[in-house]
């Protein structure tokens, strides 16, 4: 059942339009993340569900209740923000007990329901704390628990993680996605960190230049991507492009093209033929050895390049390819020295055509 | 080790000599003639003098400067919170350039400006009569203590308040946007987020202010009636009639020791804050 409805959003800075026609329906209890590189408008997006910037037209309403034209302090949307934004002359208790004593709730009322927030945040005994001398996990946590205690209707995180560190933001984005799943609350999040968003959400919305260029679940985007922005963004980090069909069919045989992830539209497309694929499923063989993808995707693309560059990633190694005009990443176990032959192969399955 | 911090001594020589001879030896010269006689002798006859003659003048300094303080802090703090947190940005930043205006002007300009606004014939008067809302026999004279604490407020008005929307406007905008969506209305957000955390910039444009009220001469010159009047004015009377620089100078220690108490008010409460004392 649809919970947060955002119907024909339209939002600009002026000439700039920022938000261009956004449409979404967020269940009941279901975590959105909203994905994009910066300046594609999923800040903005935010920013209008809080109301915190008007916008030109469109409706956002929450079950029956249309908030486009209240304002932010009566929206019952709450944020967590990327710099934390709490109250340094305020205690931790304090800063999570804010928003029930704006709303005039007992005092020990609001005593009761902060404790109960530090235990579900896993910050028991430090109630009494400046939040200055807390960590920047610890400070996100607060926040989390200060923009849920007034239990709000949608709770919306601006890139929550960006500020902590790798190891941190691991724990903390699996606290926040088990903190969801246990308490319900309907979320939207902000990131341009396409694993976060495949690990915290249920759904995401993959946005550029203002639009929703895809919503689905993780599975879809990443899978399926519908449009050549998806998939680059979300790893497809090989692209190939093809004046032509011809000279796309020299390349990939046809049976191999009817197997692919190619879009409906592709037999009627005038512009450039792109042909994108991750690295991890590249198969790679020097002339030396023997490589079962090889024999086993007979119907890949299979091209003969030259080594340019190999980096350690630590599980494995990114090899670069030089193949004609084109560059290929692929993955690989072991390093390769510059100017090594080698034969790249994909299989169908693995590519995406535009 | 040793050549470093001498070199490094030689390198901001220059700038304390200048510190020591033009301010700190004025400064200490002054404080020490106030509690001296002209033989070198200690002796507290110069500020019995000054309290004798000038006590209502003194009492008078301190509720002028008070009362333009408190004035002060009030309107440059709203009008700070006008410029931050109100949603009607076009107002807002014409009133953002015309509080600014009075930074321009000189305190001597001020006050003639005002003497012809403020008289009981005045450009003020004269505006209520012509709308009809006062008859020329209702019209009141603002000359005196009210007008010395109008032209004060209105010329420090433009200072304090450029130092408070700045302290105001460097908070985390996202502080402001926190507090709003918990529910929290702009006033609320003024008092509970905003002003605990710009205290000490509040108190630092206070006690400015109050040392360019303290030592102002046009102002109790121009727009006061006489008696009582302000310290500054008794001291230059002191000087110019008299010579008397020891009296001229121990009215200056009192002068001190009230920006000094302010100071420490200040000083204090800023500790307190911070749970220090």
């Amino acid at each position: 059942m649809t919970h947060l409805l955002i119907e024909n959003l339209h939002a600009s800075y002026g000439d700039k339009v920022i938000l261009n026609n956004i449409n979404l329906a967020v269940a009941q209890g279901e975590m959105i993340a909203l994905l994009g590189p910066s300046g594609c408008g999923k800040t903005t997006l935010l920013n209008a569900l809080c109301g915190f910037m008007p916008i030109q037209s469109g409706c956002i309403s929450i079950g029956d209740r249309k908030i486009s034209t209240l304002a932010a302090e009566k929206r019952n949307i709450t944020m967590v923000f990327q710099s934390y934004a709490l109250w340094p002359h305020m205690t931790v208790s304090q800063n999570i007990g804010y928003g029930l004593k704006v709303q005039k709730v007992e005092r020990a009322e609001i005593e009761t329901r902060v404790n109960e927030l530090l235990s579900i945040v896993n910050l028991e005994g430090l109630q009494d704390e400046k939040v200055t001398a807390l960590s920047g996990g610890q400070r996100q946590r607060v926040a989390l628990a200060r923009a849920l205690a007034i239990r709000p209707d949608v709770l919306v995180l601006d890139e929550p993680l960006s500020n902590l560190d790798a190891k941190v933001r691991l724990n903390v984005r699996h606290e926040i996605k088990a903190l969801q799943k246990k308490l319900g609350f309907t979320s939207l999040i902000v990131t341009h960190d396409q694993e976060e968003a495949l690990v915290m959400a249920d759904r995401i919305a993959v946005l550029n230049q203002g639009q929703i260029e895809q919503l689905g679940t993780p599975e879809e985007i990443y899978h399926q991507p519908k449009t050549a922005f998806v998939a680059d963004f979300m790893g497809a980090n090989n692209k190939l492009t093809f004046s032509s069909l011809a000279s796309l069919q020299q390349q990939i045989s046809l049976s191999s093209l009817t197997q692919s992830k190619m879009q409906p539209s592709f037999s009627n497309k005038s512009t450039p033929y792109q042909v994108f694929f991750r690295s991890e499923d590249v198969g790679l063989t020097t002339l030396s050895q023997d490589h079962p993808k090889l024999h086993n995707e007979t119907d890949a693309i299979r091209i003969l390049g030259d080594v340019q560059q190999s980096a350690f990633l630590g599980g494995s190694y990114q090899i670069s390819v030089r193949c004609g005009k084109h560059t290929i990443q692929a993955d690989h176990h072991e390093n390769l020295l510059e100017g090594t032959p080698v034969t790249l192969c994909v299989p169908a399955g693995a590519l995406h055509i535009f | 080790m040793r050549s470093s911090t001498s070199y490094n001594l030689w390198l901001i020589a220059p700038a304390a000599l200048m510190v020591g001879l033009f301010f700190l030896y004025p400064l200490f010269f002054s404080l020490y003639s106030a509690i001296t006689t002209d033989e070198g002798g200690l002796t507290l006859a110069h500020l019995e003098k000054a309290f004798e003659l000038y006590s209502n003048d003194i009492l008078f300094t301190i509720i002028i400067v008070l009362a333009s303080v408190v004035l002060l802090a009030i309107l440059s703090i709203s009008i700070a919170a006008l410029i931050t947190l109100s949603p009607f940005r076009s107002i807002v930043s014409l009133l953002g350039f015309i509080y600014r205006i009075p930074l321009f002007i000189p305190f001597i300009v001020t006050a003639q400006m005002m003497r012809t606004f403020l008289a009981k014939n005045g450009l003020m008067n004269n505006a209520f009569i012509a709308s009809g809302m006062l008859t020329p026999l209702e019209t009141v004279s603002f000359l005196g203590w009210s007008g010395i604490i109008i032209v004060f407020v209105w010329k420090q008005l433009a200072f304090c308040t450029l130092l408070i929307t700045g302290a105001m406007a460097a908070l985390d905008e996202s502080q402001i946007r926190a507090a709003r969506n918990l529910g929290a209305s702009r006033l609320r957000i003024l008092f509970q987020i905003m002003l605990p955390q710009i205290t000490p910039t509040i108190g630092v444009a206070m006690i400015l202010s109050t040392v360019t009220i303290m030592s102002v001469l046009s102002v109790p010159l121009m727009i006061g009636t006489g008696t009582p009047t302000m310290i500054a004015t008794d001291m230059a009377f002191r000087i110019n009639s008299y010579g008397d620089y020891h009296v001229a100078n121990a009215l200056g220690l009192v002068s001190y020791l009230i920006c000094a108490g302010l100071a420490w008010f200040y000083l204090r409460q800023s500790l307190k804050d911070k749970g220090a004392i």
